[in-house]
């Protein structure tokens, strides 16, 4: 074995030449990967490195205001505090967990819940743990945020419910889930929603989600690696965009804030619903959905207890019984086929009747609800006093497919469009219509309750007042509308509704209306009257009432007893003043244990027409001073537009 | 095969006559390893003043680099090799002494035990070490010289010392520096001949006791970055932080840099372990390729001419402490610019002239003035000056050799 020694020296010659390959080698290639990681990977870790120090903050939109006719708020917002748990910064979750839940006395299962449902979103946003949280509750949490890395306080204005806030007109906000997430956000990249997000469930808030929602803004802030904001490096190349929210647009109501309060506090205690309406255009003025809910727990968030009792409670709270709950008209329909009989000439105002206080048709006996029968009466006076006989003949001698006819003609039995919630179409029966679904022929016996409301008839809230404002103005079927104008956080106006002709009512002359009108104005002005507790001095109004037997009870049976499930609805339309109407209110009271329309129901119209006439006086010198200044900008914008000619002439 | 032994004076007397021979006029490696080694104090220092935003921690280390330099000149132009050659076992013993004293009342900090205090100074003997490594391995050579293979049997006594550094660093616990003691030694015995059976026996007891030091000896967190080398990206949070960071940090430096004190994961503190272990992601990142390109060539530089020192030396002390200071240098930068590149697990290795720290700095230091004095030796300006380093060496022979 020969080998070349080097000198005197132990160290072989030829092994210097290989470190030297392994030195340049070792070299070449850490300034190999040096490349592959500076220049080649460059942009990737750039992009990684301005991601750890660059946060976006999320600038939450303050939603648009809702306000009534006048201008007055009936729904705004205010800022709200929340936990905001940044798992990229959070050291140790169990920790902070227990610390949290120990200061502010929510169990860890809670925190850990919110986590879940924000699974899978990037690490930098930050999660809700508690929402609205109180004042003293920030303050402990800002003095423990030491122990606290990644946990912070949020501000976000949210809705500010009054008490009575009308929870179905407005409806109310929830956070939105993952399916209708991914839903909205299909075609909407420029504004997406977010895990979190609020969104209007039913009502206004619901229907103008769009507009009400406003646009998110963001701000970018720097970082240190212990997500403190730091502010090295402000130069003009680290300058980071901000982009501020764009609150969402104001919705004009045509509802009144007074009178809705005034409706409010009149049917306070009732179920059932009432609606307030202008016949001229269509225009709602109130409207009252009972029993309510308070539609601040949804920004709070319910338990699942809550819920259950809200879902199980045998008046439906979230169902919007304007449009959504249907009753039978009871004597408010005799107004439909006094209108029928009168057209047809089945009958002339003057002809007269006898009331024994029973009916005979076939084999059966129709009771009047007075026993002891109102005599000889004419139109008016069995409208005046709601005779059920008079009825029962007349609508023998129609027939139920002539009542349908004017009843349809005249708006029941089909959807308004009230662009709100739910609605219901009601029910006008024809022959025809029980052959379909019952597959049974119509029996005469089943005549004489259709013509005082009863039986199969149903009608929403919506549709009474929409008959009685037909009536009133003589034939215009007006869209119900609630919404006047929408307009954006900077006053510009985006969208303006007009009231909506439905249609005119064919078939039905003038004279017919005023024949009956004649006779509902008895309803409330005449001493007789069965509804003249709706009475207003100096108004004359017109009316009808309506009590609604949900079962037939044995006639002195004391109906304070009998529980609130098989009580009477008590039922009041009316309208005023009758020479040139106005407004038109509709009530309807479910099981209400006073007693009938007239007892019950009248009286809640009386409080909200008197209520209409005490504004009314009170805003007319507001309404002529509005006038004043609407002339005034017609004829700035007027000046304005001939501003261009005065430029062009110099 | 005949095993010769041979004295050390049998080759005393020869060294003078071949050396003219094969020597070329190379006193410009000497000038080459001031130049680099001056641009690498200068780099190292103003990169380590961003690192650590100018705290004391910089001024700390102007005080070891003023020291530093006093002591490559030293090592450099006073004190010859062969003086070293001489007491090397001295300061074998008294490293040694200084490494049982820190794992018996050293200074804790950081989960390690690594640092003594004596007299206001504050240091850490396991840097010291591996310039101890490379030159009891090039005296034992020197002192053992044999025409044959070596075999096992003939290097009992390097592996004992070797060992004995090891087992002393270790405990503290520090693989980083213990390994790389035994890689300076091993570099060393690469150069000479050595028994090709006895590689192989070496070689298979080390698997099994790799194997078995994985199971028994490494700690989690060591085990944990060897992992974490093969997927930085699954933990980001955690032990694979560091690696990740890290490749960031150089990565976004893209070409030019961001900017000398513009690093965002420097400055904003993403970057862990900023001043010490990867001080060169710091450099990376505010000066781009265009910096570190050049950092490497300096480092490819600085070892190439070290290894050429070696290789111009006449005997075998010089020449194995000349390639033992270069794998020492060597082995560090690769090391460390490995880790900092996501090659190499992370372990303490310091980048020379880079990282915080005295001992260390200290340490390259002393090698690099160590080098130049080898160059100086093997142009023999040692002889003419007669400085004291080689005073020194004539009182050594007479004493020690009587």
């Amino acid at each position: 074995m020969k080998k070349i020694f080097r000198r005197e020296s132990v160290v072989v010659e030829n092994r210097f030449f290989w470190a030297s390959v392994v030195l340049v080698g070792m070299t070449s290639i850490l300034i190999l990967r040096l490349w592959f990681v500076q220049v080649y990977r460059g942009e990737y870790y750039r992009r990684i490195s301005e991601n750890n120090r660059i946060r976006k903050i999320e600038i939450p939109s303050p939603r648009g205001i809702i306000l009534d006719r006048y201008g007055q708020v009936l729904l705004g917002n205010r800022p709200f505090f929340d936990l905001a748990y940044i798992p990229q910064y959070v050291k140790d979750k169990e920790t902070t967990f227990k610390v949290l839940s120990r200061l502010l006395h929510v169990p860890i299962a809670t925190f850990e819940k919110r986590l879940q449902l924000s699974a899978g979103q990037p690490k930098f946003l930050p999660i809700n743990l508690k929402r609205n949280l109180s004042i003293h509750e920030v303050s402990t949490v800002q003095s423990n945020r030491v122990f606290l890395p990644g946990i912070d306080i949020s501000v976000a204005p949210r809705r500010d419910y009054q008490p009575d806030t009308p929870a179905h007109l407005l409806g109310y906000l929830g956070e939105i889930n993952k399916s209708k997430l991914e839903e909205l956000n299909r075609h909407n990249n420029e504004n997406p929603y977010m895990m979190g997000d609020l969104i209007g469930k039913q009502g206004i808030e619901a229907r103008w989600e769009p507009h009400l929602r406003g646009k998110r803004g963001y701000r970018m802030i720097q970082v240190d690696a212990f997500g403190r904001q730091s502010h090295l490096f402000d130069r003009d190349r680290w300058n980071l965009p901000e982009v501020a929210a764009i609150p969402g647009d104001d919705i004009i109501l045509t509802i009144d804030a007074e009178l809705q309060k005034t409706t409010v506090d009149a049917f306070r205690g009732k179920y059932g619903a009432v609606v307030v309406m202008n016949p001229k255009n269509g225009q709602i003025l109130s409207i009252v959905s009972e029993p309510g809910f308070d539609p601040s727990i949804y920004q709070v968030g319910l338990s699942g207890e809550e819920w259950r009792a809200l879902l199980s409670d045998p008046y439906h709270p979230f169902l919007d019984k304007t449009t959504g709950g249907e009753f039978p008209p009871g004597s408010t329909y005799k107004a439909v086929v006094a209108l029928a009989a009168l057209e047809e000439k089945v009958v002339d105002p003057q002809s007269r009747f006898f009331c024994p206080g029973h009916f005979t048709t076939g084999n059966q006996v129709f009771h009047c609800h007075i026993r002891e029968g109102h005599g000889q009466v004419n139109m008016r006076e069995a409208l005046m006093r709601s005779c059920d006989v008079y009825f029962y003949r007349v609508g023998v001698e129609l027939g139920v497919d002539r009542i349908a006819k004017y009843a349809r003609a005249l708006g029941l039995g089909q959807r308004l469009g009230l662009p709100l919630n739910m609605e219901r179409p009601g029910l006008v029966p024809t022959t025809a219509w029980k052959k379909l679904t019952h597959r049974l022929p119509w029996a005469p016996g089943e005549t004489p309750p259709i013509a005082i409301g009863q039986g199969y008839n149903l009608v929403t809230p919506i549709q009474l007042a929409s008959l009685y404002a037909t009536i009133a103005n003589g034939g215009s079927i007006w869209k119900p509308q609630i919404v006047n104008k929408v307009v954006s956080h900077v006053g510009k106006l985006i969208l303006e509704e007009s009231p909506q002709l439905i249609r005119t009512v064919p078939y039905i002359s003038p004279a017919t209306y005023a024949a009956v009108r004649e006779g509902l104005e008895s309803v409330v002005m005449d001493e007789q009257g069965t509804g003249k507790r709706a009475r207003v001095e100096g108004v004359r109004i017109a009316g009808k009432t309506g009590s609604v037997q949900v079962v037939s009870l044995k006639k002195n049976h004391n109906q304070r007893d009998v529980s609130m499930k098989w009580k009477e609805h008590a039922m009041f339309a009316a309208f005023a003043p009758v020479e040139d109407p106005e407004i038109v209110v509709a009530v309807v009271s479910e099981n209400d244990s006073i007693g009938g329309g007239g007892a019950s129901a009248a009286p809640i119209a009386g409080k909200i027409l008197n209520q209409y006439w005490r504004l009314k006086k009170q805003r007319t010198p507001v309404a002529a001073a509005a006038a004043a200044a609407q002339t005034v900008r017609e004829a700035e914008d007027s000046s304005n537009a001939e501003d261009p000619e005065d430029k062009q002439r110099l | 095969m005949l095993k010769t032994r041979k004295t050390n004076s049998d080759f005393d007397g020869t060294a003078l006559s071949l050396g003219s021979d094969i020597r070329e006029s190379n006193q410009h490696y000497t000038r080459m390893l001031c130049v680099i080694f001056a641009l690498l104090v200068m780099l190292g220092l103003m990169n380590l003043y961003s690192a650590t935003d100018g705290n004391s921690f910089f001024y700390s280390q102007i005080r070891n680099a003023a020291l530093g330099i006093g002591l490559f000149f030293t090592f450099g132009w006073l004190i010859a090799p062969r003086t070293l050659n001489t007491y090397a076992y001295w300061i074998f013993g008294f490293v040694c002494t200084l490494l049982a004293i820190v794992l018996v009342i050293g200074d804790v900090a950081g989960g390690s035990q690594r640092w003594i205090e004596f007299a206001g100074f504050r240091g850490q003997p396991s840097e010291l070490a591996k310039v101890t490594a490379a030159l009891v391995t090039a005296r034992f050579f020197y002192t053992n010289k044999l025409r044959a293979a070596y075999k096992l049997s003939d290097l009992w006594l390097l592996a004992g010392m070797i060992g004995l550094i090891f087992a002393l660093i270790f405990p503290q616990p520090d693989l980083g520096t213990a390994g790389i003691c035994v890689l300076i030694s091993v570099s060393q015995i690469a150069f000479v001949q050595v028994d090709r059976k006895s590689i192989i026996i070496v070689a298979s007891t080390g698997l099994v006791l790799l194997i078995i030091a994985w199971f028994g000896l490494f700690h989690d967190y060591q085990k944990l970055r060897i992992l974490n080398l093969f997927n930085p990206a699954l933990d980001p949070g955690g032990s694979g932080y560091h690696s990740l960071q890290s490749l960031v940090a150089v990565g976004s430096g893209q070409i030019m840099g961001k900017g000398f004190m513009q690093g965002t994961q420097t400055q904003l503190q993403f970057l862990p372990e900023r001043h010490t272990d990867f001080i060169f992601s710091v450099f990376a990142e505010e000066h781009g390729f265009a910096g570190a390109f050049l950092t490497f060539v300096l480092f490819g530089a600085m070892s190439y001419v070290a290894l050429e020192i070696a290789r111009q030396a006449k005997d075998s002390f010089t020449s194995l402490l000349g390639i033992g200071l270069t794998a020492f240098l060597f082995l560090e930068f690769v090391i460390n610019a490995s880790m900092v590149l996501g090659m190499f697990p992370v372990v303490g290795i310091p980048l020379p002239l880079f990282s915080y720290g005295g001992s260390a700095y200290l340490s390259v230091c002393i090698a690099l003035g160590s080098l130049i004095s080898i160059d100086r030796e093997n142009l023999g300006l040692f002889r003419r000056v007669k400085p004291f380093g080689a005073l020194a060496s004539k009182f050594a022979n007479k004493t020690l050799r009587g």
